[in-house]
């Protein structure tokens, strides 16, 4: 499904490309920031960077060790801050916890000094508008259930963001996103759920409308934290076993067998809180035929996770009739070419 | 017991029954009688006779034979006994329990149809309310007048507070009145301040206004807009190949008629 290319800095690539259609989708995830864009061949190519970084202390030797390890950093406040998935490798061999910008889906206000960093790692992925204004979607996520969450604020912020980058900014929720990419066949009508670092994201629309969105405050990092407390390592550690290619439906080690029922309540707290918030809906569209329910982000990569999903599902009464549960095949990129779908049909 | 019993049978297996005229008929006028258990101990006294007189068992050995059997026999009964006190218990159980289950029957009946008439109730308010908010429709383009007189008591109320305001500024001149005067004055137009406030917010007329315009954040990034040294130009980044969006967004544009 997926492959690595061997490609170089992607804003020169993408700058220097205006045959291929224009708009650029882009998913500000807690723990995965993720920018696509249509390519030559008829594809997308979604540029990844996790969502992290580490500082340790500035001097002439580590700069250029760093360098020669290929590990991008940038000197901020006179400390040099390793950015990215290194940075999440490097707290894994020391020992220490990477600073997120994001918590919870939303910017961190614990982190306000990451915003340049972030403007930075953002920069770089989604690269230089091909025409001044393109368009760029970016996801935000729905109001949440069960935190009192400051949405607006946020997606202020990222607009500004984008526009400073030079793109004309657009926001749009994640659920409604992975409608986008992944209910096509379905004429867009169905439920989109994203399972992130920070939340987990639902949508149901109908025709391509959202009808409702919410979103619930649990996720990949409610999972890391709670297996760490519970074994007594860094979240990093939990992180790193929890995405080692483990499958949850036959954990093979005392850690494992932590992260699997981790991700089972979470699963279970999702469908519970869909259930009730579609139970208590009003005006909610009544499907004549059932719909399907498409999972994607990372946090629904782990094996298993669909299995699982399944089990769950069938432990509820669901309120709708549902057809298909699947997830998606490109799952960690399937809000990104979401926010492509949305950019690409804007610029048409 | 048991012998006495098995004689029993065994009599009347082997004799007949004629009634007091019958015998007096055929010329009896006496009949003599024997008890059973008396015919049991003649048996048992032959039987122990005939194998004492048999040699074949000792009568020590016979008697320790009979005294088993007793015993067997009372373990038996005992059993029995039991098992039948067992039975009444579990009869009494049952019988409890069918008592029991018919009293719940009975409440959930009376439940249901308290259930009956809170449902009745519900949909007798429910209906009334909508009644009232149907008129409450009907009557909005009248409901002018209310509002205004709200208005006109915010406008009392302001003047109210301009007035106090202007009486404290020649006391304060004056110096003549002490500080708690001015504390008190100070806290009454703070009061007057506040319910201003809150008859504004319930009569929709709060000092707040809604700003549509959007909220520009772009001073937040006014640090992030400093060349910041690093190595970002000369590193790769990760990039996935994924599957095109042709198809989603032919399905798009069909949807919104354009194609």
């Amino acid at each position: 499904m997926t492959q690595q290319q061997n490609t170089t800095n992607p804003a020169a690539t993408q700058g220097a490309d205006t045959t291929v259609a224009l708009g650029k989708g882009l998913d500000i995830g807690t723990a995965n920031l993720a920018a696509a864009v249509q390519n030559a061949e008829g594809g997308i190519t979604v540029t990844v960077e996790r969502n992290a970084f580490l500082d340790i202390p500035s001097d002439v030797y580590s700069k250029n060790m760093l360098t020669k390890l290929k590990v991008p950093y940038v000197v901020h406040n006179n400390k040099l801050v390793v950015i990215g998935e290194a940075a999440f490798e490097l707290a894994n061999v020391f020992g220490r916890e990477t600073r997120r910008p994001m918590c919870d889906g939303l910017i961190s206000p614990n982190e306000q000094d990451a915003l340049p960093m972030m403007k930075l790692i953002i920069q770089k992925i989604l690269g230089e508008p091909r025409v001044s204004g393109e368009n760029c979607y970016f996801c935000v996520p729905a109001p949440s259930l069960d935190v009192d969450n400051n949405v607006v604020y946020h997606q202020g912020l990222f607009e500004s963001l984008v526009h400073k980058l030079g793109y004309t900014a657009h926001a749009i929720n994640e659920g409604h996103a992975v409608i986008f990419a992944e209910l096509a066949e379905n004429d867009f009508t169905g439920i989109g759920l994203s399972f992130g670092g920070g939340m987990a994201n639902a949508c149901i629309a109908y025709k391509s409308i959202p009808c409702l969105s919410f979103s619930v405050a649990r996720g990949g990092d409610w999972i890391d934290k709670n297996v760490a407390n519970v074994l007594g390592c860094p979240r990093s550690k939990a992180t790193h076993i929890k995405e080692r290619g483990i499958d949850i439906r036959d954990p093979k080690s005392r850690e494992e067998e932590a992260v699997a029922i981790y991700y089972r309540s979470l699963v279970g707290y999702v469908l519970q809180n869909i259930k009730s918030r579609f139970e208590s809906g009003q005006n909610m569209p009544s499907f004549q035929h059932p719909i399907d329910i498409a999972c994607s982000g990372g946090t629904s990569l782990v094996g298993g996770f669909i299995e699982i999903f399944r089990e769950e599902f069938a432990k509820i009464d669901f309120p709708i009739p549902i057809g298909r549960i699947f997830r998606s095949e490109e799952a960690l990129t399937a809000v990104a070419k979401g926010c492509l779908v949305a950019a690409a049909i804007g610029e048409s | 017991m048991e012998s006495v019993n098995e004689i029993k049978e065994a009599l009347s297996a082997r004799s007949r029954t004629a009634t007091l005229d019958e015998l007096r008929s055929e010329g009896r006028r006496k009949v003599r009688l024997i008890r059973a258990e008396h015919v049991a101990a003649m048996v048992a006294e032959a039987v122990h006779a005939a194998i004492e007189q048999s040699g074949l068992i000792a009568p020590e050995e016979a008697q320790r034979l009979v005294e088993r059997s007793r015993q067997e026999f009372r373990a038996i009964l005992q059993q029995r006994e039991q098992e039948a006190r067992r039975a009444q218990e579990v009869e009494q159980n049952l019988a409890a329990r069918e008592q029991e289950l018919h009293e719940l029957r009975q409440q959930f009946e009376q439940t249901a149809g308290e259930l009956r008439d809170a449902q009745a109730e519900l949909y007798r308010v429910r209906a009334q309310f909508e009644s009232l908010q149907e008129q409450q429709r009907e009557a909005a383009p009248a409901a002018g007048a209310p509002t205004e007189l709200l208005l006109s008591l915010v406008q009392q109320m302001t003047n109210l507070k301009a007035s106090l305001l202007t009486q404290q500024q020649p006391a304060a001149a004056a110096k003549t009145a002490g500080a708690d005067f001015s504390a008190a004055i100070e806290k009454l137009a703070g009061s007057l301040n506040d319910r201003l406030e809150k008859l504004g917010k319930k009569m929709g007329v709060g000092a707040a206004v809604g700003g549509d315009a959007p909220v520009d954040f772009s001073g937040m990034f006014k640090g992030a807009d400093q060349a910041l040294e690093s190595n970002l130009d000369g590193i790769e980044a990760k990039q996935k190949a994924g599957g095109g969006i042709a198809s989603n967004l032919a399905r798009l544009k069909k949807l919104k008629g354009g194609g």
